[in-house]
C-alpha cells in the first residue's frame, strides 16, 4: 500500500473503529477489550485474543446514565453506554486495570449489568519505580495470567508469551522509528497522519499493524519532507478519542510534531525485556515506563518526560487534551502550565466530553490559541 | 413550669453533652498543633484513612487536612478558598477538600486561620487516588517529604499479595519516620499505640452501636461532629477516655428511653460524606419529619474490624488496606445490607458527591441492590460535600420531604 492508502485507512478506523471491529468478529477474531495502557496486551495476546482499545465513542448516553453519574468522564459513560447498548457483542471481554478511582467502580458497574463471557481485574500499585512496588506487581501480573489460563481451560507456555513480547517490542520499535523520522524531517508526514497510523494498532492484530508501520516507514523513507510553515505544537493528555483536535490544528495550519498523550508517545515507553521470565519482564516494564499522571512519579517523571518532549521537538505550544472530571489528570494540569510558562510556552487546556461534543466549539478555542501564539 | 418550659427542659434533657467535651478536646488539640508551628516538634499532614498510629508513636503531630475541610465546610468557608486554588488553575471538577486545602495553603484562610505547616506528608491512597495527587500537590508547594501508602483495591477477600505489599511499606513508614525524626522505633511502646488506638476504635463502634436502640441516642449528625478525634487522634489515651465517656452517656440515654428526636417516626441510613454547610438545615428537616438518620458508612469507615492483637502491625496493615472505600461493590453492599438490618432502617438516603468518585460512583447500582435485598426504598441526593455552588437547597428538600411521606410507617 502507498503512504496515502495507508493514511487514509487508519483516518477512517480512527474516525470509527467500532464497525470494523464488528467485522472482525464475524471473521471469527476473538477480542477483548482494555481501556488503559497499563494493559499487559502481550498476555492477551498470547492467549489468542486480540486486544482492542475502547477510547469512548461521540454518542448520546441512553443505557450508562442509570449508572454513572453525569460528572463522571466521558470515556468511562460512553463505553459503557455501548457495552449495555449490546453494541460491542463481538468482544469476549474486557480488562480493567485501576488506572483510577472512576475505573476502578466502571469494573464492577461493568461485570454486574452486562455478560460477556470474559472479566478481568488488574490492581496496580501506585508507587511505580520503587523497589518496594514490584514484587507485588509481578505477582499480581502472575495472577492475572492465571486467570487468564483458567479462562483458557489450558496453561499458557513462556514461549508464547515471550514471543509476543517479541510483537510488541518490535510494535514499539516501529512506532519510534516513525516518531524520529518525523523529529529529524519535519513536514514528512503530519502529526493527524502519523497519529492515526499510531492509534490504528488497537484495533488489528498486532503483525498486520508491524507491517503496516513498515511498509509507511518505507515508504517515507523515500520521500522528500516539504517546507509547511505550519507552526508546530504539542499535544498532552490521555487520549484523543477521534481526530478532530488534529484535524482542526492542520485546518488552523498548526501541526502536531510530538505528544505526551497515552494513544500515542506514552503508549510506547521504554521495552519488555526479552528471554527471561515473560510476567516479571513485563511487570518491569511496567514499573519502569513513564508514568502517566495516574500513577505516582516514577524513575522518569511524567512532568520532566514532557518538558524534554516539548524542548527537543521546538513546539512552541501545548494543547492539553482531557476529560472533562478526569482527576489524575486536571491535578497536573496547574503545575505543567507553571513549568511551560517558565520556558515562555504558552498552553491550553481543552476538555473532551464526548457526549456533548462540538466541533465548532473546539475550533473557536484552538484559533485564539494560535492566534496568541503567532501573535497576531 | 409552663409549657415554653418543659419544651427547653426537654431540649436540654435530649442534648448530647459530651458535645462540649468533644468542642474542648479539639479546640487543645488545633491549638497544640498550630503552636507546634514554630517548636521543634513535628507536623504532618495525613489523609483520614492513613495509618496515624506510628506518627503518634514518633511523636509526631498529626494534622488532617480531609479534617479541616469539614469544619471549612461547616462554616461556610470552604467555597472561598476553592475559589483560591482555582484561581491558581485547579478544575472546579477536583475534589473540594482538596481545592480548599491547597487555598487554604495558600492564603492562611479558615475558621483557624489554615492549618500548621506540614513537616512531612503521610497519604495512603485507601480512601481513593485523589489524595496522592493532591498530596504530591502539597510536597511541591511545601517542599516537603511525602510518604506515600499505597494500597491497591481489594476485591473480594484480601490475597496475599497485597498484604504481603502493605506490610513491606508498613516497615518502610516506620523506617521514613526514623529519618525524619532521628529516633529509633521501638516495638513495645509502638503496640501500646496501637493498643490504645484498637480501644478507640472499639469504644467508637459501641458508641454508634447505642443508635440501634429505639429511640435513637443520637442521629449521624451528632455523630459527624463526634468523629473527629477518632480520625485525628485515636492512639492517644485522650480518646479513650474521650469515647469511654460519649459511650456512658449513650449507654444511660438508651437505659432512659432518651432519643435524640421528639418523635421518632422512622429510622434512615445515610450514605456518603455528610453536606457539611447543610448539616444544620438538614438535621432541622430531618426532626421535623420525625425521621432520624440512625446509621451511615461515613463513621462507621472508623471501625475496622479484625484487628489482632496477637499480630497487631500485620493486622493493621491489613485493616488499612481493606476500608470501606477500597472494596468492590458487591461487599460494599454487603456492609450496608448489614448495617441495614442491624440498625433496623426503614430506608436510606445517598448523598451522590461530586467531590468524591470512589464514595459515589456505583451508588445508582448500590441503591438498585439495597432495595432488591432489603425491600426498603432509597433517596439519592446530589450535591458536594464543601462547595455549595452546587447544591440546590429547595430541590434538595422537596425531594426528601417526597421520600419521607412515602415511606410506610
Ligand atoms: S480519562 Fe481520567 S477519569 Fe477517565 S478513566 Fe481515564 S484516568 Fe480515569
Ligand atoms: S475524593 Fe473523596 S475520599 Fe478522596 S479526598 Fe476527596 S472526599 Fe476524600
Amino acid at each position: 500500500m502507498d503512504t496515502q492508502s495507508i493514511v487514509d485507512k487508519c483516518l477512517e478506523l480512527w474516525r470509527d473503529p467500532y464497525d470494523h471491529l464488528a467485522d472482525l468478529g464475524l471473521r471469527g477474531e476473538r477480542m477483548i477489550a482494555f481501556f488503559c495502557t497499563y494493559t499487559p496486551e502481550e498476555i492477551i495476546y498470547a492467549a489468542g485474543f486480540i486486544p482492542v482499545r475502547l477510547m469512548g465513542a461521540v454518542r448520546t448516553i441512553t443505557h450508562a446514565d442509570a449508572h454513572l453519574q453525569a460528572y463522571c468522564c466521558s470515556l468511562a459513560r460512553t463505553d459503557l453506554d455501548m457495552a449495555l447498548a449490546g453494541e460491542l457483542h463481538y468482544l469476549e471481554g474486557a480488562v480493567f486495570v485501576q488506572t483510577c478511582d472512576t475505573m476502578q467502580r466502571l469494573s464492577d458497574i461493568w461485570r454486574r449489568n452486562t455478560d460477556f463471557k470474559f472479566h478481568g481485574d488488574l490492581v496496580l500499585p501506585i508507587r511505580m519505580g520503587e523497589e518496594t512496588s514490584l514484587p507485588f506487581l509481578e505477582e499480581e501480573l502472575r495472577r492475572f495470567r492465571g486467570a487468564i489460563e483458567e479462562y483458557l481451560g489450558e496453561p499458557m507456555y513462556d514461549d508464547t508469551i515471550n514471543q509476543n513480547i517479541y510483537i510488541y517490542n518490535r510494535n514499539r520499535k516501529l512506532i519510534e522509528r516513525l516518531y524520529r523520522l518525523r523529529a529529524n524531517n519535519p513536514g514528512i508526514i503530519d502529526g493527524l497522519a502519523a497519529t492515526a497510523c499510531v492509534v490504528a494498532g488497537f484495533w488489528m492484530r498486532r503483525e498486520e499493524h508491524n507491517q503496516m508501520l513498515q511498509e509507511l516507514l518505507k515508504g517515507l523513507e523515500g520521500t522528500e519532507p516539504v517546507e509547511d510553515g505550519r507552526t508546530p505544537l504539542l499535544v498532552g493528555g490521555s487520549v484523543c478519542s477521534t481526530p478532530d483536535l488534529m484535524e482542526l490544528l492542520l485546518e488552523l495550519d498548526a501541526d502536531v510534531v510530538d505528544d505526551d498523550l497515552c494513544c500515542g508517545h506514552r503508549y510506547i515507553d521504554a521495552m519488555v525485556q526479552e528471554g527471561g521470565d515473560p510476567v516479571e519482564a513485563i511487570a518491569e516494564r511496567m514499573w519502569r515506563r513513564v508514568n502517566c499522571p495516574a500513577k505516582h512519579q516514577c524513575r522518569e517523571d511524567h512532568a520532566d518526560f514532557l518538558m524534554h518532549r516539548v524542548e527537543e521537538s521546538g513546539a512552541r505550544g501545548v494543547v492539553f487534551f482531557l476529560q472533562s472530571f478526569c482527576e489524575p489528570h486536571l491535578f497536573d494540569i496547574p503545575y505543567l502550565k507553571g513549568l511551560l510558562q517558565e520556558r515562555d510556552i504558552p498552553s491550553l487546556v481543552l476538555e473532551s466530553e464526548l457526549q456533548s461534543f462540538s466541533r465548532g466549539q473546539l475550533r473557536t478555542r484552538l484559533q485564539a490559541f494560535m492566534e496568541t501564539i503567532r501573535g497576531v | 413550669m409552663n409549657d415554653n418550659g418543659k419544651m427547653d427542659a426537654d431540649k436540654e434533657r435530649r442534648k448530647i453533652k459530651s458535645a462540649a467535651a468533644m468542642r474542648e478536646l479539639m479546640t487543645k488539640y488545633y491549638m497544640e498543633a498550630k503552636a507546634a508551628e514554630d517548636t521543634n516538634r513535628p507536623v504532618a499532614w495525613i489523609t483520614s484513612g492513613g495509618p496515624v498510629e506510628p506518627l503518634i508513636h514518633f511523636d509526631i503531630i498529626p494534622v488532617y487536612p480531609e479534617n479541616h475541610g469539614a469544619m471549612c465546610g461547616a462554616a461556610h468557608m470552604n467555597v472561598e478558598l476553592c475559589e483560591v486554588a482555582e484561581s491558581k488553575g485547579f478544575s472546579r471538577d477536583v475534589c473540594s477538600y482538596a481545592r480548599g486545602d491547597i487555598g487554604s495553603a495558600i492564603t492562611k484562610g479558615g475558621p483557624i486561620g489554615g492549618l500548621p505547616r506540614p513537616d512531612l506528608l503521610v497519604c495512603c491512597n485507601n480512601i481513593c487516588n485523589t489524595v496522592f495527587k493532591w498530596y504530591e500537590e502539597l510536597a511541591r508547594y511545601f517542599d516537603v517529604p511525602l510518604f506515600i501508602y499505597d494500597t491497591p483495591f481489594v476485591r473480594g477477600d484480601l490475597p496475599e499479595h497485597i498484604a504481603k505489599y502493605s506490610m513491606r511499606q508498613m516497615e518502610e513508614y516506620f523506617s521514613f519516620l526514623e529519618r525524619v525524626t532521628g529516633r529509633e522505633f521501638d516495638e513495645g511502646s509502638f503496640l501500646e499505640v496501637a493498643a490504645k488506638s484498637l480501644q478507640a476504635i472499639n469504644l467508637w463502634s459501641e458508641v454508634l452501636d447505642c443508635n440501634r436502640s429505639r429511640p435513637a441516642p443520637m442521629t449521624c449528625f451528632d455523630c459527624f461532629i463526634l468523629m473527629a478525634p477518632i480520625v485525628t487522634l485515636r492512639g492517644t489515651q485522650e480518646v479513650v477516655d474521650f469515647y469511654q465517656g460519649v459511650l456512658e452517656e449513650m449507654h444511660s440515654r438508651v437505659e432512659e428511653g432518651i432519643g435524640i428526636l421528639p418523635f421518632e417516626r422512622h429510622r434512615l441510613l445515610w450514605d456518603n460524606i455528610p453536606i457539611w454547610y447543610e448539616m444544620r438545615n438538614l438535621g432541622k428537616l430531618f426532626m421535623e419529619l420525625e425521621s432520624c438518620l440512625v446509621v451511615d458508612t461515613y463513621t462507621t469507615a472508623w471501625t475496622f474490624e479484625g484487628v489482632d492483637v496477637e499480630r497487631p502491625i500485620e493486622s493493621l496493615a491489613e485493616a488499612y488496606a481493606e476500608v470501606y472505600l477500597n472494596i468492590n461493590l458487591e461487599r460494599m453492599t454487603d456492609t450496608i445490607v448489614n448495617l441495614a438490618e442491624r440498625f433496623e432502617v426503614d430506608g436510606m438516603v445517598l448523598h451522590s458527591n461530586r467531590s468524591c468518585k470512589p464514595y459515589s460512583l456505583g451508588q445508582y447500582d448500590l441503591a438498585r441492590e439495597f432495595t432488591r435485598r432489603t425491600g426498603h426504598p432509597t433517596l439519592i441526593l446530589e450535591a458536594d460535600h464543601t462547595d455549595s455552588r452546587w447544591y440546590n437547597r429547595g430541590e434538595v428538600e422537596t425531594r426528601i420531604r417526597d421520600f419521607v411521606e412515602n415511606l410506610l410507617d
